[in-house]
């Protein structure tokens, strides 16, 4: 069997917030054309009809002010431009026109085209370009945080696309619990940065079972003892606020958080794994975005099967309800290990957080039920260590162990 | 091996705990406030939520919710439940039937508090 799959032992998620892949690895399409990032082709109509197009003018904090909107109808707009009509198109040209509606200014409405170079983001672009980044992984809805951070934990959002409390009404167990209750048990671990910042699934996990969280000073203990659990999900600090420590910045990259902030946090928790020899030999660690956050991308989001939910009109806002047949903005996904070749651009393959509990749950438990439909057709993004292994889909194909990868000055 | 140099953010500009509070974090702590409810009356806070205006005010009901949600079933894990509390006085030789009625007697309507199943 592949020796990276023979050694992987733990799967670590750091999920960040808000940013969409052109604006953050956009730029990377000059430096490899496999990337699928920011070209010379790309453009969005203002509400003056002028052509705007992608500039690698993004600055860290202060620009995205106020924060674009990012909920289900104005992602619509988003998405397919301002078109309400039954056999609309998709054609991401609505980008402008919907910031433009927060404030009725053209020029501050041109911002949401402007991405990132690739020196201003050292950590994020480094990961990509040495380990293997996703051309298509997208937001699971499109629409904000909760619904797209529950398919991460659940495969599915039970039927939401706002913000409310997810409500679990249908026997789609969480992943944490799939792992704990298995037979032989497995571990499993959230971490939330610190209490202040806490975690953004509240109403059940929390709520509910709150064994099941750690801190981030708690991962990072794990990563020294070697106690990490086999799969771990982190959330950043999602407020500034002072601690026992001093002052903590948030880290998540939301508008209008520091991006730098949030590039350190990512070092750091790559520099926790990567201390300890035989952690990193043995953890394969996935850095995703949980949508776009109103931000510009060019890549059209595909349809999909549907969940076995519908989202009626009403809570849509869009005159229409939502079988979830279609996936959110594309997003940032950066997939690290030592047994990655450098340089790995995955395409022609699709992904939303779904795949999170996939993967898991098939790398771990094997074959589980029951799990969502949209999570039954999710694409893992680790294969399963079974025979016959794919070659041409395991992206730890590596036979011997990197020893080039980098380190990060945190 | 290439050590890669990560900037740092000017905690100045950086750092601003009386920035309005987001979309997000205000749907967090309307999620905290709920689940606040659904605790025992001496962990919930005196925080009067739609007074929060600023991340910072945002921050520190989210850890004193926080750190209660984790006090109130720490403390609940240590006490007997009343299941086991009902079986304690059982297994003293109660009869069956005076057992149901004081149970019935004792036990208060339950109330819908909407939390998650």
């Amino acid at each position: 069997m592949p020796p990276g799959l023979d050694n992987l032992k733990h799967i670590v998620v750091l999920m960040m917030e808000n940013r969409s892949f052109d604006h953050m690895l956009g730029s990377l399409a000059a430096v490899d054309p496999r990337i699928d990032g920011v070209t010379d082709a790309l453009s969005n109509p203002d509400t003056t009809g002028a052509s705007v197009k992608p500039q690698p003018l993004a600055e860290f904090q202060s620009q995205l002010d106020p924060d674009p909107d990012h909920h289900f109808r104005a992602v619509d707009l988003q998405i397919f431009g301002g078109d309400t009509s039954p056999a609309r198109t998709a054609n991401m040209q609505g980008f402008v026109k919907s910031y433009f509606n927060q404030q009725e200014d053209v020029g501050h409405s041109q911002k949401i085209m402007y991405y990132f170079t690739q020196s201003q983001l050292p950590v994020l672009t480094t990961l990509a370009l040495e380990f293997a980044v996703f051309n298509r992984w997208f937001a699971s809805i499109p629409g904000p945080t909760i619904c797209n951070r529950a398919f991460a934990h659940y495969g599915t959002s039970f039927g939401r696309v706002d913000m409310n409390p997810i409500y679990i009404n249908e026997p789609f167990k969480n992943i944490y619990d799939r792992l704990l209750n298995a037979n032989p048990k497995h571990t499993a671990k959230l971490y939330y940065y610190d209490a202040t910042s806490s975690t953004m699934e509240v109403a059940n996990l929390l709520q509910n079972e709150p064994e099941l969280f750690g801190t981030y000073q708690q991962f990072l203990d794990d990563c020294n003892s070697g106690n990490l659990p086999q799969y771990s999900f982190i959330e950043p600090n999602y407020n500034d606020h002072d601690s026992d420590s001093g002052e903590e910045v948030a880290n998540d990259q939301h508008p209008d958080h520091n991006v730098q902030a949030g590039e350190l946090f990512i070092a750091s928790v790559y520099n926790a794994i990567k201390q300890n020899a035989d952690l990193w030999t043995s953890t394969a660690l996935l850095i995703v975005y949980d949508e776009h956050g109103g931000i510009y991308d060019h890549v059209v989001p595909p349809a999909c099967p549907p969940d076995q939910f519908t989202a009626s009109a009403n809570d849509t806002g869009t005159g229409q309800p939502f079988a979830f047949d279609r996936l959110g903005v594309r997003v940032p996904a950066i997939l690290v290990s030592p047994w990655i070749p450098k340089g790995t651009v995955v395409s022609n393959r699709v992904f939303d957080h779904a795949s999170i509990p996939a993967t898991i749950t098939r790398f771990f438990l094997g074959s589980y039920s029951p799990r969502s439909p949209r999570e039954s057709n999710a694409d893992v993004f680790i294969e399963p260590n079974v025979a016959p292994v794919d070659p041409a889909r395991n992206l730890l194909s590596l036979d011997t162990m990197r020893t080039d990868c980098p380190d990060f000055d945190v | 091996m290439t050590l890669i140099h990560v900037p740092r953010p000017d905690l100045k500009i950086a750092m601003n705990p009386d920035r309005p509070v987001n979309a997000l974090l205000k749907a967090q702590v309307q999620h905290l406030h709920g689940a606040e409810r659904n605790l025992p009356v001496r962990h919930r806070t005196d925080i009067y939520i739609n007074a929060i205006k600023t991340e910072g005010e945002a921050a520190e009901y989210i850890r004193q919710v926080t750190t209660a949600i984790h006090e109130a079933h720490k403390a609940a894990a240590k006490k007997p439940t009343r299941g086991i509390a009902i079986a304690a006085v059982a297994s003293d030789g109660i009869p069956e039937k005076s057992k149901v009625s004081r149970k019935a007697k004792k036990r208060s309507p339950k109330k819908k508090t909407g939390s998650t199943t």
